[in-house]
């Protein structure tokens, strides 16, 4: 019996969703392509204990961006607006790096997000290592792939899964909106799964 | 910082537009923003909002979610925009009532703190809610909210520390005290221990309107030796010591009898609002019989509702003793009035469930008289008449009479000092069956009303015959006539009905053997106490149970009551107090099993004991 024990701690150390700290990140981007594209801004919320606490919110404009090129269309940031109110992006991401050595990430499709992140931490020398990642574009997609639904590019948006869930739509298209959208987003995915009490982190990531 | 204003301005728009916010400056919903939490709620984790340790001021983003109460009433249905959870925010009570979600959705929270800064800084904040709360208050279903508070603790009630004076101080100091502690009374204190009380009223009709000096010793005018009541108790005895006595402050100690502080009327008054326990009050004070009636004809319906409300379900048990003993109490009063004072002392007292305090809606009465030694043969007529008129109004209120014949009417339960003594020990010293089954029932008795002290002396007199051997190897064979319905492997025995399914008796078989035990340590310790969890109680202080056979009995005890309780209120169908065990949780049956091993070894610890095991 005893070979038993060891695992049976294990599972029950397995951190559990209601017990966690997560931060809930959005960039945005001056394009899709990690390697020839730029942070112009960067978001964060917290979720603690199944909370979104909105007064630890941060937004912070990337001082350094280079070329703007065409995205102020979709994020409305001009140039003036950088000089004033910009941050090194260095400085940001070590702040972010901090509150990632004990907090589980959260995006929305997790892979962009974290590729422009680790480009800039690998540059800067900031190293961090989240233990657990959560996409909520694939929590979703999964979900509806259960559901044995057919599943188009449209609808895993962050508006699209949002409307999903009765959450209201959100005018505003910057970093933190989209942040806290995500964080509620996550929210709500979590209330509809089973077992409230046993969720683990891990089966969310 | 204000970058991080002008992000979340989603939620921030949606915040302004609403009332109070959208009256107020923008500073206001900006603070609420940056102080709020969100939650997304469903019906999976609903039970987590409206927790009365956390409290919140709530407002509805998304969703629809009803406000329940107690009851299981909606109080009203929230949706985008409506807030919840400031009633407890504004008066600091417990939440009453919990959500559930009809629709999932997302809700914003401000803490108790961030709320009341905006109180604070915002007149206009404050009114909104101050007046959203009266209205509330004002709907017909809030109305009935609160129920419940007789049960509390007196602790939870009370208000301030113990204002005391030593013996020495003068009625100027005395008032001195009070003025400056602004309270209404002071408690006179002896080494500690409570020695009297003074109030308002004691100032003036003592001291002011007496023409006394004020600067004698306080002694002269406090009211020496005053009721008070226990940290522990609840605020129903409370309530019921001070309707019962007519005063208005009650001093209230904790176990060492060192005062802590006073609890008022108008304590208790502002938890009150609709519940049986204010027809004792109303009891107390009926001019009429008729009244006495008429006001117990409510008792069924004002418990049905009030039963869904309370925790300890065998609260109602008391309750129910509480306003048999106001009746008792009224009748007797009325009877005074009628016939004249009484010829010599006497008092009322109570057997069985009601002396318990273990009554149900279909308990019958068990009482009877004690009269002075002192009592003339042609004064007896007046009490054969007292017991006659009291027996009877409480048939007419509802409480059946006793098959046994064990009332005051009968002649064989009223009786002097000397001649109830002669009863009690003839059974003890010749424990035929009759015997035994007038113990089980004489032996829990209870004080009602009247003169204290027969009941006192009848006690302590009792306490010196009750050491017969004999009699107690009797009671404990006696009491293992009677069998835990379960069988050699742990199966439930069950007793057939005429529809055929099986049930079980959870009184006779359950409940009554507990108390049948534990009367017989009781007795074998003088403890003078009718209700099981008292005796227990009281019986942690002797050796002849184990703490650990003492907690067991108590939990059995609990678990048989809230049981018997429940179908009683459920009404499946069945014979009175039995249930047919198909219909518990597998938890339930579980503990039942459980409960029923635990009374077995009870039943036959108790009996190797006092009957050397002659079973």
């Amino acid at each position: 019996m005893k070979w038993l024990i060891p695992n049976f701690i294990k599972k029950r150390n397995e951190p559990l969703w209601i017990d966690s700290e997560l931060v809930v990140v959005d960039l945005e981007l001056t394009g899709l392509n990690a390697n020839l594209h730029e942070i112009v801004s960067v978001a964060w919320v917290e979720i603690n204990y199944g909370q979104i606490a909105l007064q630890k919110a941060q937004y912070k404009i990337n001082k350094d961006v280079q070329k703007l090129e065409q995205s102020p269309i979709y994020h409305g940031i001009s140039e003036p607006e950088i000089a004033e109110k910009g941050e090194h992006l260095g400085a940001i991401l070590s702040v972010l790096a901090r509150l990632l050595d004990t907090k589980t990430l959260v995006c929305h499709n997790a892979p962009l997000d974290w590729g422009f992140l680790q480009k800039y931490f690998i540059q800067y020398g900031i190293s961090t290592k989240p233990t657990f990642m959560i996409d909520t574009l694939k929590l979703e997609k999964k979900r509806l792939l259960r559901a044995q639904e057919v599943i188009r590019e449209d609808q895993l948006t962050l508006p699209a899964c949002r409307a999903r869930y009765g959450l209201p739509a959100y005018q505003n298209h910057n970093a933190l909106s989209d942040a806290l959208a995500t964080a509620e987003l996550l929210l709500a995915q979590v209330s509809h799964l089973d077992s409230q009490k046993a969720i683990t982190l891990r089966k969310l990531a | 910082m204000t970058h991080s204003h002008s992000a979340v301005t989603d939620v921030l728009n949606f915040v302004t537009e609403q009332l109070p916010f959208s009256e107020l400056p923008v500073s206001c919903a900006h603070f609420f923003v940056n102080h709020t939490k969100v939650v997304y709620i469903t019906t999976l984790n609903q039970s987590e909002v409206l927790h009365s340790n956390q409290k919140y001021l709530y407002l509805v983003r998304t969703g629809v979610f009803d406000l329940v109460d107690n009851a299981g009433e909606v109080v009203t249905r929230l949706g985008e925009g409506d807030y919840f959870g400031y009633p407890s925010l504004l008066t600091g009570e417990d939440i009453q009532n919990h959500l559930e979600v009809q629709t999932s959705g997302l809700i914003f929270l401000l803490a108790q703190v961030d709320f009341d800064y905006l109180r604070r800084e915002y007149p206009k904040f404050e009114q909104h809610f101050v007046r959203a709360h009266k209205k509330r208050l004002l709907s017909s279903h809030y109305k009935e909210r609160g129920r419940g508070w007789s049960e509390r603790k007196i602790a939870t009630l009370m208000c301030k520390k113990a204002v005391t004076i030593e013996p020495q101080s003068s009625i100027v100091e005395a008032a001195k005290v009070m003025q400056k502690a602004g309270v209404s009374s002071v408690i006179i204190t002896e080494n500690g221990q409570l020695s009297g009380i003074v109030t308002d009223r004691d100032l003036r009709n003592r001291v002011l309107a007496a023409e006394l000096d004020p600067k004698v010793s306080v002694t002269k005018v406090m009211t020496h030796g005053p009721k008070f009541i226990f940290e522990n108790n609840r605020a129903f005895a409370a309530l019921h010591l001070m309707l019962k006595h007519n005063i208005h402050h009650l001093p209230v100690l904790n176990e060492a009898r060192e005062p802590l502080g006073m609890v008022t009327s108008t304590d208790l008054l502002r938890q009150q609002k609709h519940d049986p326990v204010q027809l004792i009050g109303q009891i107390y004070k009926a001019h009429s019989y008729q009244e006495v009636v008429h006001l117990a004809k409510e008792i069924p319906a004002l418990l049905r509702g009030f039963s869904n409300t309370v925790e300890d379900i065998s609260f109602i048990g008391t309750l129910l003793s509480g306003l048999t003993d106001a009746m008792t109490s009224r009748l007797t009063e009325l009877y005074i009035q009628q016939q004249g004072e009484p010829p010599c002392s006497f008092c009322w007292i109570c057997f069985g469930s009601q002396a318990r305090e273990e009554q149900t809606l279909h308990s019958d009465q068990d009482n009877g008289l004690i009269v002075s030694n002192t009592i003339l043969p042609s004064q007896r007529a007046y009490f054969a008449g007292l017991g006659e008129f009291v027996t009877e109004h409480l048939v007419r209120c509802g409480i059946k009479a006793c098959p046994g014949n064990i009332m005051a009417s009968n002649e064989l339960c009223r009786g002097t000092v000397d001649e109830w003594l002669a009863r009690f020990e003839n059974w003890i010293q010749t424990p035929t069956p009759q015997a035994m089954l007038n113990s089980k029932i004489f032996f829990d008795r209870r004080f009602i009303m009247g003169d204290q002290s027969l009941y006192q002396t009848l006690n302590t007199q009792l306490n010196n015959i009750q050491t017969q051997d004999i009699f107690f190897a009797a009671m404990a064979t006696d009491t293992s006539a009677n069998s835990v319905p379960i069988g050699l492997f742990q199966q439930f025995k069950l007793q057939r009905h005429k529809s055929k399914h099986g049930y079980l008796d959870l009184k006779t078989r359950g409940v009554a053997i507990v108390n049948d035990l534990v009367r017989i340590y009781a007795l074998k310790c003088g403890v003078n106490k009718a209700n099981t969890q008292s005796r227990l109680e009281a019986l942690k202080a002797f050796s002849v149970l184990s703490k650990e056979d003492i907690y067991n009995l108590q939990d059995c005890w609990r678990f048989l009551t809230q049981l018997r309780f429940k179908i009683q209120i459920e009404e499946l169908g069945l014979p009175p107090n039995c249930i047919n065990p198909e219909h518990l949780s597998s938890l339930e049956r579980h503990q039942l099993k459980e409960a029923f091993y635990l009374i077995k070894q009870a039943q036959q610890a108790c009996v190797f004991k006092f009957a050397r095991g002659s079973l």
